[in-house]
């Protein structure tokens, strides 16, 4: 047998990670500091239950300004118990008519009277009669035998294991920081670990959880006025960068955290907490969810399973806490949570069937685990693993994979995505009877949602032209850090992605701009094609990065950048876009939508689309290709709600003669129309409505990393008046059911005549609509939004002439 | 050479910036290897306190905390604070914890040995410290017996000490536990004893060369005999060192050519450091933007700054909650840098201490550095206190602080000048350093 040379404490703190704003995480075995107090001290006497903390109660009182959005009425909250050293599963769910366990554990061995049966084979040990009362109420689902193929009974290793939730590569992310990946957003408040450091599983390859003070902050609580000056202006020095260097920043940062994580977890730590490790812990972690902080996940957890030796009293003691822990957390938990909770245990790994010589067991390799909550769907799942023949040093085989109960978890309370966040489909266990929120009775969003969709008046956000009073255009390679949140209507907080119009002016040679959340890593895939000396537009829907910044980076020569923002996406919000068959709302060459005859300089025109091409009376806002047909001038539209003060932004950017379309969100005047402004000169305008957002609709965008999913370029071109199909189902993070819509970055090359192109769905008729107009030699691309079609598959169209296509497929919508 | 370099240099070597050295160091006269030369020469041996020399009954707890608080303040005042530097650099290389070991006695010998090895050759390091009692405990070799090998130091010796994982085989590690057995303890006087009746006298292959290697075979080996071995050994210390004293993940060519320094003097480890100091990247901006102070060089920078010691501040209790402990290392890996330090949780206990700092100055003339001063030049006098240039950013939202402070209370008292300190010891400005 392999007998690890650490310790579980040391394992887990070599799992506790930094934050490094110039590196990404990678993991070694021996990267990681132990920063944790598990196992140390006991907190003051007292129970503190029941007690509800109101947002209104929180000091400050600007609660919006940093903490994340509370937490929806149906989604559900995850509390994870670590029971670090490896604990004894055959002690805590006893197989109690089992001759070779009272063969095997000997005299460890609880006796059949003394268990809390659950069923004619099984019970629990004596010690959990909180957890009985809880089984018996329908809300604890029993996971038997549940492992993990080619154990190493390494504490590190298996912890390793079960923190990086996948069964393939290195642990370099956790799985609840990949699903908080999926969130989006940079709410400080997704998920928290109780405790100095920050362990593995929830750590992100963007989004990281945060590390609360185990006995509260003793810096950052205060309320006196004094104090107040003071934070405020320590949560100044991050306001704006300071030009010396990522680590200053990050730090400045970090100490805005430290203020605003102390506030807000101040009320948790100022009453009297019981005795108890886990108990004062899991208190804790009932008052931080009453606070209704916006927190997803919780992590806490306490040591000294690893019970080589004594293990009865040690075992029996840590039980007896455990169940102690579920009673004060259940009874300290406000009513609004109680079916919004589930509560899951881990551990690194079982024991040995066989005692010891020390009254002790050894690493083993299979456990059984705990569910449990209101929504939970009592039993017992799995199989106790057999025990016959086993000899002395013989390991248990399981019956559960481990990363079937994340992936049941994932999909039955935190909303889908665990092939996603696993990398793998695990079979669901079926452990929950409803979903989060008792009286909804709505299906599970998938865990990558961004949210709903909140359009805005369009609204300058940067201009490179006028940035700081004076022209800095970006040279190759600059970046432009653009600040989104807080600004043009767009909040300080709860922002996960936003929809932005980036157009790129005076451009000194062919190149591109992509556009990326600050702080992430930068995508291969560029979302604005541009040729020299033109405007070219394009709507992005992009993550908020680091600070609510997103950042656009010029590849080549020199070019001005100009950034609108249209909207935003937020999970407290309902508005959920529907995608549509294209359909013509306005063309002013043939009267279409109740104009003919171009916008004139200074021109303007009201076009009804409420009631028309499907977009109901509800929606609030449509999303609409729009094409600027043959104008006689280089000018731009703008496109806004009708009957609003018309702001200072452009939908689309173009050159005299030149036919060009944009993707465009906007939002619905009161009269159910959307106005377009053309500046100078005339031009015809084209728009189809491909989609509309709507508090009924069923859609939440995803957004994905870019996947090439067409490239024609190494191929021949797509010839005249032919088509192109593409399957976008169950590729580049698209799940293969569920998807409604696809987000398409298209570009086209090296046209050879002036040509459109139209995407439509699959097995439907070829709408008359276009996405992009490439002229002739002209490289272009656009953002297009296109329901999917029959077999998973969309339609791009080639008009006239030849021309290379590269197609990145960066999000969906769900429905 | 450039004051601003010179300060640099003197931040990372020297823990803060003393203006005396400043001021010597950056005479034009004055080349970049003449700071460096005088930076390093440091005096050694350094003889320890009485109290730590030897194990007192009973009293294992005020000798630890009495050793936190002696090497800290040696930190803030040794004559080359470059010596204390290089000795946490050995300690959290060759790591052994007070915990573990419980031995006021082996720990401080093993402190020592860092210390007055600290610029020594690393090879004649690694056989000193291999054999004291310290590291014998720590990693169990102390039960490293014939019958019954124990892999622990065998494995982290090429693990962690010397090669890195990936250059060495299971088979190495279970040959070169093997060669270790009897390396163990007298346990009458807790002094190193070799066993030989616990020695595997049989023949072992390690890195495929069959022979009857002992323990201190396999130091010679790995970096003497297989030259290999000796460079990729170089390579592996010379990045650790270079992400200890100047910035993350440095190039490959920084990494080569420090590490033939070390090879070519045989592992000599002055000219290695110094080579280290001398090289431009040293200075470049991703190395004066690239560290944050650990937790104990933010409380020695502090305890320099204010001009406390470390018995007023009792900095044992603090720098736990920061994420750093003198004498007990979180696991034989020893500590990483920067982001390692950087969270809510451990910041949060930063300045809990940089607060509890301010009640020491609380009856001297620090409370009362407003007075007679416009807010903008309080501030720059809280910053000259820490010897800071702040950013913009910073001066700003500082400026502000004093601006409300005031406005709301108008006399200049104790809150504004407590407040301000504080927040001035919690600035980036002081952790990026």
């Amino acid at each position: 047998m392999i007998d690890p040379d650490i310790s579980t404490e040391a394992a887990r703190a070599l799992l506790t990670v930094p934050i490094d704003p110039t590196d990404r995480l990678t993991l070694d075995r021996r990267r990681f500091l132990q920063m944790l107090g598990y196992g140390v001290g006991a907190g003051a006497m007292l129970g503190g239950l029941g007690e509800v903390l109101s947002p209104g109660a929180l000091p400050g009182g600007l609660r919006d300004a940093w903490a994340g959005s509370p937490v929806a009425p149906t989604d559900g909250i995850l509390v994870l118990i670590g029971q670090f050293g490896g604990s004894d599963g055959l002690n805590t769910v006893v197989p109690y008519t089992n001759g070779d366990y009272y063969a095997q554990h000997g005299a460890l061995a609880i006796p059949p009277s003394h268990v809390l049966p659950l069923s004619g084979q099984v019970g629990l040990h004596p010690n959990l009669p909180f957890l009985k009362s809880l089984y018996d109420s329908g809300d604890v689902a029993v996971v038997q035998g549940v492992g993990y193929p080619n154990p190493d009974l390494s504490h590190f290793s298996s912890m390793a294991n079960w923190m990086y939730g996948k069964a393939t590569g290195s642990p370099n992310t956790g799985w609840i920081g990949r699903w908080l990946d999926g969130m989006g957003g940079t709410d400080l408040f997704k998920a928290a670990s109780v405790g100095q450091g920050l362990p593995l599983h929830l750590v992100g390859d963007v989004a990281r959880g945060i590390a609360i003070p185990q006995w509260g902050d003793r810096f950052a609580g205060g309320s006196d006025e004094h104090d107040r000056w003071m934070y405020d202006a320590l949560r100044g020095f991050s306001a704006t960068p300071a030009g010396r260097g990522p680590w200053h920043d990050t730090i400045a940062t970090t100490m805005k955290n430290v203020i605003d994580v102390g506030q807000q977890i101040g009320p948790v730590f100022a009453r009297d907490l019981p005795d108890g490790e886990l108990t004062r812990q899991l208190t804790v972690v009932a008052r931080l969810i009453n606070a209704d902080l916006g927190l997803r996940v919780i992590d806490t957890g306490f040591g000294g399973f690893d019970t080589h030796a004594d293990q009865p009293a040690g075992l029996g003691g840590l039980l007896t806490d455990f169940d102690q822990a579920l009673k004060s957390f259940f009874q300290t938990l406000d009513d609004r949570f109680r079916s919004r909770v589930t509560i899951m245990t881990y551990s690194e790994f079982g024991r040995t069937s066989w005692s010891n010589d020390s009254s002790g067991t050894d690493h083993g390799t299979v456990n059984n685990h705990f569910v449990i909550g209101k929504g939970v769907r009592g039993g017992l799942y799995g199989a106790q693993p057999s025990l016959a023949g086993l000899s002395r040093w013989d390991r248990m085989a399981h019956h559960v994979d481990f990363r079937s109960m994340y992936a049941s978890v994932l999909d039955g309370w935190m909303g889908g995505g665990s092939s996603t966040v696993l990398g793998a489909n695990y079979p669901n266990l079926g452990l929950f009877e409803t979903s989060p929120g008792l009286d909804v009775a709505t299906g599970g969003v998938p865990p990558t949602a961004l949210g709903d969709f909140v359009g805005v008046t369009p609204y300058r956000l940067y201009d490179s032209r006028v940035a700081g009073g004076r022209t800095i255009e970006l040279g190759p390679g600059a970046i432009a850090e653009v600040q989104v949140t807080g600004q043009g209507g767009v909040p300080a907080s709860g922002i996960t992605a936003v929809a932005v119009n980036v157009t790129a002016v005076d451009a000194t040679q062919d190149t591109s701009f992509t556009v990326w959340g600050t702080g992430e890593t930068r995508p291969d895939v560029a979302n604005v094609v541009i040729p020299p000396n033109r405007a070219v537009p394009n709507l992005v829907i992009v993550k908020v990065g680091k600070g609510g910044r997103i950042n656009v980076m010029n590849d080549l020569g020199a070019a001005n950048c100009v950034v609108d923002v249209i909207g935003y996406f937020r999970t407290t919000t309902a508005n959920r876009l529907q995608a549509v068959t294209p359909s013509r709302v306005l063309d002013t060459r043939d009267g279409s939508g109740g104009r003919r005859g171009p916008l004139g300089p200074g021109g303007s025109y009201d076009v009804m689309v409420r009631g028309r091409a499907g977009v109901p009376v509800n929606a609030n806002s449509v999303v609409v290709n729009v094409t600027a047909v043959q104008p006689t001038s280089s000018s731009y539209l703008t496109v806004w709600p009708s009957r609003e003060a018309r702001p200072y932004a452009s939908s689309l950017n173009f050159l005299q003669g030149v036919t060009i379309p944009n993707l465009v969100i906007a939002k619905i005047g009161a009269n159910g129309r959307i106005a377009v402004f053309n500046k100078f000169g005339y031009v015809h305008v084209v728009m189809d409505v491909v989609g509309y957002f709507s508090p009924t609709s069923p859609g939440r965008y995803v957004p994905v990393a870019g996947t090439r999913v067409l490239d024609t370029r190494s191929d021949s071109k797509v010839a005249p008046a032919s088509m192109v199909s593409i399957s976008v189902l169950g590729i580049g993070g698209v799940p293969t059911s569920g998807v409604s819509a696809v987000a398409l970055n298209v570009g086209a090359y090296q046209p050879t005549s002036d040509t459109f192109l139209t995407a439509w769905p699959n097995g439907l008729t070829r709408p008359l609509a276009s996405n992009l107009n490439p002229a002739r030699g002209q490289d272009v691309s656009n953002l297009v939004i296109v329901k999917v079609g029959a077999q998973g598959v969309v339609n791009l169209y080639n008009h006239t002439g030849s021309v290379h296509l590269a197609v990145d497929l960066v999000g969906y919508f769900t429905g | 050479m450039e004051a601003t370099h010179v300060a640099h240099l003197l931040r990372r070597t020297e823990y803060v910036v003393r203006p005396e050295r400043l001021a010597a160091l950056s005479q034009p006269s004055v080349t970049r290897e003449n700071a460096v030369d005088d930076i390093l020469a440091v005096t050694v041996p350094v003889a320890l306190p009485a109290f730590l020399d030897h194990d007192i009954d009973g009293q294992g707890y005020d000798q630890w905390v009495y050793a936190v608080q002696w090497w800290i303040d040696r930190m803030v005042d040794a004559p080359r604070p470059m010596l204390e530097k290089m000795t946490w650099f050995w300690h959290g290389h060759f790591c052994s914890s007070w915990d573990k070991v419980n031995s006021a006695k082996a720990m401080l010998a093993q402190n020592k040995l860092f210390r007055d090895s600290a610029f020594g050759n690393f090879r004649t390091l690694t056989q000193t410290m291999a054999v004291q009692p310290a590291m014998l405990f720590y990693l169990d070799n102390v039960d490293n017996v014939k019958r019954s090998p124990n892999q622990n130091f065998a494995r982290e010796l090429m693990e962690l000490f010397t090669l890195g994982v990936g250059n060495y085989t299971e088979d190495d590690v279970t040959a070169a536990a093997r060669a270790w057995t009897g390396h163990g303890i007298d346990w009458d006087t807790l002094e190193y004893r070799f066993w030989p009746s616990q020695h595997d006298i049989g023949t072992k292959t390690f890195m495929g060369v069959t022979r009857n290697w002992n323990g201190p075979d396999i130091i010679n080996y790995l970096l003497q005999e297989n030259t290999t071995k000796k460079l990729v050994a170089c390579r592996f210390l010379t990045k650790k060192l270079w992400e200890f004293f100047a910035h993350q993940q440095p190039a490959q060519t920084i990494i080569d050519e420090l590490a033939q320094v070390l090879f070519d003097s045989d592992l000599a480890i002055l000219p290695w450091v110094k080579a280290m100091l001398m090289r431009d990247e040293f200075y470049s901006v991703a190395a004066q933007q690239g560290m944050v102070r650990s937790p104990v060089d933010f409380v020695v920078a502090v305890q320099y700054h204010t001009g406390l010691r470390a018995a007023d501040l009792d900095p044992q209790w603090y720098v736990e909650n920061m994420g750093q402990v003198p004498f007990d290392p979180p696991n034989v890996a020893g500590w990483k840098t920067n982001g390692y330090w950087v969270n809510t949780s451990l910041f949060g206990a930063r300045a809990d201490f940089a607060r509890g700092v301010t009640w020491h100055l609380r009856h001297d003339d620090a409370n009362s550095i407003g007075d007679g001063h416009t807010p903008a030049e309080t501030v720059d006098i809280a910053a000259a206190m820490f010897g800071l240039n702040l950013s913009d950013a910073t001066r700003t939202a500082l400026v502000h602080f004093v601006d409300v402070q005031r406005a709301n209370e108008p006399w200049v008292g104790w809150w504004e000048a407590t407040n301000l300190l504080t927040m001035t010891m919690m600035t980036p400005e002081f952790h990026v350093a």
